[in-house]
């Protein structure tokens, strides 16, 4: 999915200079991209403008040509998936199961497909074993493996990622490279990151830098 | 006006005790007014409290209209043939309703002036054992951690592409289930950091304490003080004389 960002103004008051300021970029529906900036550059905030959790002062924001103004947050995050910084505040349910399975027994469309799907989710990202346990117990990596699948079982075809490294340890933060890699052959992947190994490691990225309000390319 | 916590803790005492106390609309209105001249003191913008306070202003409105609706007695103002719909005891009720709940909030709004530890300050000047005051501050802090925690977790349920606005009542309650077990995790996780942060920084640690901050009551906080409590004192005595004390 094609993301482009025309002029884009927000400010959280209106008396306090704006913590973006007429960006303009475009995000391609394959490949990363890779959002780099000091801390309280604006970078969550511009995630949070993509998703639709604010509305901008000024400027569009549209998602494959169309202007995504009018769409609820709920609509965008069926197309754009959002992994937090930190997971536990996208994990709601009692088990790991019905972690996944929750938001389509609520919309009434867990059909046998979904089932089967979600199983083949869970045995991708390694939770295989773990169907019945609770996600909050789950360690940091087990806990980010699980809400990836979240997202990915919505069939998302862009993934914005906050800081995904910041609470894992080498062989996890390895696999989540290896699956960014791997996602954006075929999706876009926006990863927001002060990690230089994970920088590094991550293949045909386009690295821009928000500073000062502005959007720059590296 | 900037007054010291203890004369704000003595005016928030004060127009909750009256408020409670009052019983007919006149003498909560009274009630109101003196909230409202507080407020002024303090320095309240009630633009900005009633943009912050809307959904609480909305529901206090809808309990009004409940009560007004379905408390009977009086005279008959609205009826459809037998059936009495709005009656001088339900509006009483109601805007007795309202104006207790003002004063309530407004007495909130005051205690929210309070910069950092000051309110613990006030209490400890007031004598209140240190663990305490410390406590009921750090209960007022953690209101808008759980508040945030919960609102995180709404905003994560939609990130997940679930349209609250259009689920069913039933399906929304649902929702809330799921919820309500990971905030309060969160909250007590929180809650439990804060302890360690606080052990690793020696709470305690030492039985005398001193202060960055020494309060002094100014000649402004007297005139405020003496004002209220004569104000409550000849408030109750003119209530009593009249029986319209709830509680006496």
């Amino acid at each position: 999915m094609l993301i482009e960002l025309e002029n884009l103004t927000f400010s959280y008051q209106k008396r306090l200079p704006p913590v973006l300021c007429g960006l303009n970029a475009v995000f391609e529906s394959r490949g990363i991209a890779l959002l780099t900036g000091a801390n309280g550059s604006g970078k969550t905030t511009l995630a949070n403008l993509i998703l639709g959790i604010l509305k901008p002062c000024a400027g569009s924001i549209k998602l494959d040509g169309k202007n995504a103004v009018k769409m609820s947050p709920g609509a965008r995050a069926n197309r754009i998936g959002y992994l937090f910084q930190n997971p536990d505040l996208q994990l709601f349910a009692p088990t790991v199961e019905e972690e996944l399975s929750f938001p389509f027994e609520l919309s009434k469309t867990l059909t046998e497909e979904k089932k089967a799907l979600l199983k083949e989710l869970i045995k991708k990202f390694g939770l295989s074993g773990m169907e019945t346990r609770f996600p909050l117990g789950l360690s940091g990596g087990e806990k980010q493996r699980l809400a990836l699948a979240a997202l990915l079982s919505k069939g998302v075809e862009y993934l914005i990622l906050d800081e995904p490294t910041s609470a894992l340890d080498a062989g996890s933060k390895e696999d989540l490279i290896h699956f960014i890699n791997d996602f954006s052959k075929n999706n876009g992947v926006l990863v927001m990151s002060h990690d230089e190994d994970l920088a590094d490691a991550l293949e045909d990225k386009r690295v821009l830098r928000l500073e000062g309000g502005r959007l720059y390319e590296a | 006006m900037k007054l010291d916590p203890r004369s704000r803790l003595l005016l928030i005492v004060l127009l909750t005790t009256l408020a409670v106390l009052s019983e007919d609309v006149g003498n909560l209105m009274i009630v109101a007014g003196a909230a409202i001249g507080a407020g002024i003191l303090c320095r309240i913008s009630f633009l900005d409290a009633a943009k912050r306070l809307k959904h609480f202003l909305s529901l206090i409105l809808f309990i009004a209209v409940v009560q007004s609706l379905t408390v009977k007695g009086g005279d008959i103002l609205v009826h459809i043939g037998k059936v009495q719909l709005l009656t001088s005891r339900g509006i009483g009720f109601a805007l007795e309703f309202v104006l207790r709940m003002s004063v309530i909030l407004m007495a909130g709004l005051i205690a929210s002036t309070a910069e950092g530890s000051e309110m613990t300050d006030g209490l400890l000047k007031l004598r209140m054992p240190y663990e305490l005051a410390f406590m009921s501050a750090i209960a007022l802090r953690y209101l808008p951690v759980f508040r945030d925690e919960f609102a995180n977790r709404i905003k994560a349920i939609a990130l997940r592409g679930i349209d609250i606005k259009k689920l069913s009542l039933w399906t929304k309650l649902k929702l809330y289930g799921y919820l309500i077990t990971p905030a309060i995790l969160g909250a007590m996780q929180k809650s439990e950091e804060l302890a360690r942060a606080l052990n690793a920084r020696g709470f305690r640690a030492f039985k005398k304490r001193t202060m960055l901050r020494e309060l002094k009551l100014s000649y402004k906080d007297w005139i405020v003080m003496i004002t209220a409590l004569v104000f409550t004192a000849v408030f109750l005595i003119r209530m009593y004389t009249c029986g319209a004390l709830l509680v006496l």
